[in-house]
């Protein structure tokens, strides 16, 4: 690999960890707060529980399938956006909780 | 034999009136500290679990009487809060309790079940092939996360640091397939629990899957206790 190769694949690394964006998902009073968040390939959503009792986030998306597991109270769990459509994250515990994820 | 049948069947309402007498003394003795004198349990004591609605509460005499004599958690519950009675009073009185409080409370709690059961969706025979791949998947991806991937109450979510949420034994619970279907849709509050940590399934599943799931836990998990 030349030397010029090597510095724009770099250079596109550090854009891209410079503008991938983290965006947080509060799972409080049985509710994903925002409800609704605009995301593009390379972010990453954490998602943090500030119930007293356990909370779950899993997709069925076929581009973005994913299930962060049980979570407890307090903790947080990450997941990162990859290329896809649009797509919608529940909790398993808790059927009123509904995330819509739009996929730039 | 037919006079004594009629002499039976007027004297009958004299037993009962004294069935109901016998039960509410004993209520009023012993339940109205935890489930309070008008069954809604509107005491001022703090609860781990708090008693349920005797008013709201799905269950039929029988099953009262089982609870009161053997106690929630020998039926399933895991917190130990309803005592068991059987050591307490005799059978005649505990019958009585359970007698009272039905009709205190909700005389008409068989009618209720079957109304709203006759409510749902009746599953076609075509359909029922499918129930049982449909309520294993359901159970596993839901249920599974209180009442545990073997029913007996112990899911993960049960294992949160901050203790708060109490889910059924589903191999000692005494709910028939109709009843447990009724909760899975309508959610434990409806059913006169104080939290709706049992949430109200239908905002997600339809009376099919909600019926394809208690099939499931019928074929799969043995009964621990005989109801």
């Amino acid at each position: 690999m030349n030397k010029t190769l090597k510095t724009l694949l770099l250079t596109l690394t550090l854009v891209t960890s410079v503008t991938a964006q983290n965006h947080i998902i509060d799972q409080k009073g049985k509710t994903f707060i925002p409800h609704a968040v605009s995301v593009s390939p390379g972010d990453t959503i954490t998602f943090r529980n500030s119930d007293p009792f356990a909370h779950n986030a899993y997709t069925d998306d076929e581009d973005n399938e994913f299930d962060i597991g049980m979570q407890s109270t307090g903790t947080e769990k990450v997941i990162t956006i990859k290329a896809g459509k649009d797509f919608s994250v529940e909790c398993a515990i808790h059927p009123n909780m509904l995330l819509e994820v739009a996929v730039k | 034999m037919k006079t004594l049948l009629s002499l039976l069947f007027l004297l009958a309402p004299l037993f009962s009136n004294e069935q109901f007498e016998l039960g509410q003394k004993i209520y009023e003795d012993t339940c109205t500290s935890c489930h309070g004198k008008s069954g809604n349990a509107d005491v001022d004591v703090v609860f781990v679990v708090k008693p349920r609605s005797l008013k709201a509460s799905i269950l039929t005499e029988e099953q009262s009487y089982k609870i009161i004599k053997d106690g929630a958690h020998y039926w399933g519950a895991s917190a130990d809060i309803m005592p068991a009675f059987g050591t307490v009073y005799e059978d005649k009185a505990l019958h009585a309790v359970a007698y009272y409080i039905k009709k205190r409370f909700n005389p008409n709690i068989e009618e209720k079940i079957d109304h709203y059961y006759n409510e749902s969706e009746t599953i076609s025979v075509e359909k029922r092939s499918k129930m049982m791949q449909r309520g294993k998947k359901i159970y596993k991806r839901n249920c599974s996360w209180c009442h545990g991937v073997d029913a007996k109450g112990d899911g993960d979510a049960t294992r949160n640091p901050e203790k708060s949420i109490y889910p059924y034994n589903l191999r000692k619970t005494l709910l028939n397939n109709k009843q447990m279907f009724l909760y899975a849709k309508y959610g434990g509050k409806f059913w006169g629990t104080d939290k709706d940590d049992m949430p109200a399934w239908k905002v997600k599943y339809n009376d099919f899957t909600l019926k394809s799931v208690i099939f499931y836990i019928e074929q799969t998990f043995q009964k621990d206790t005989q109801g």
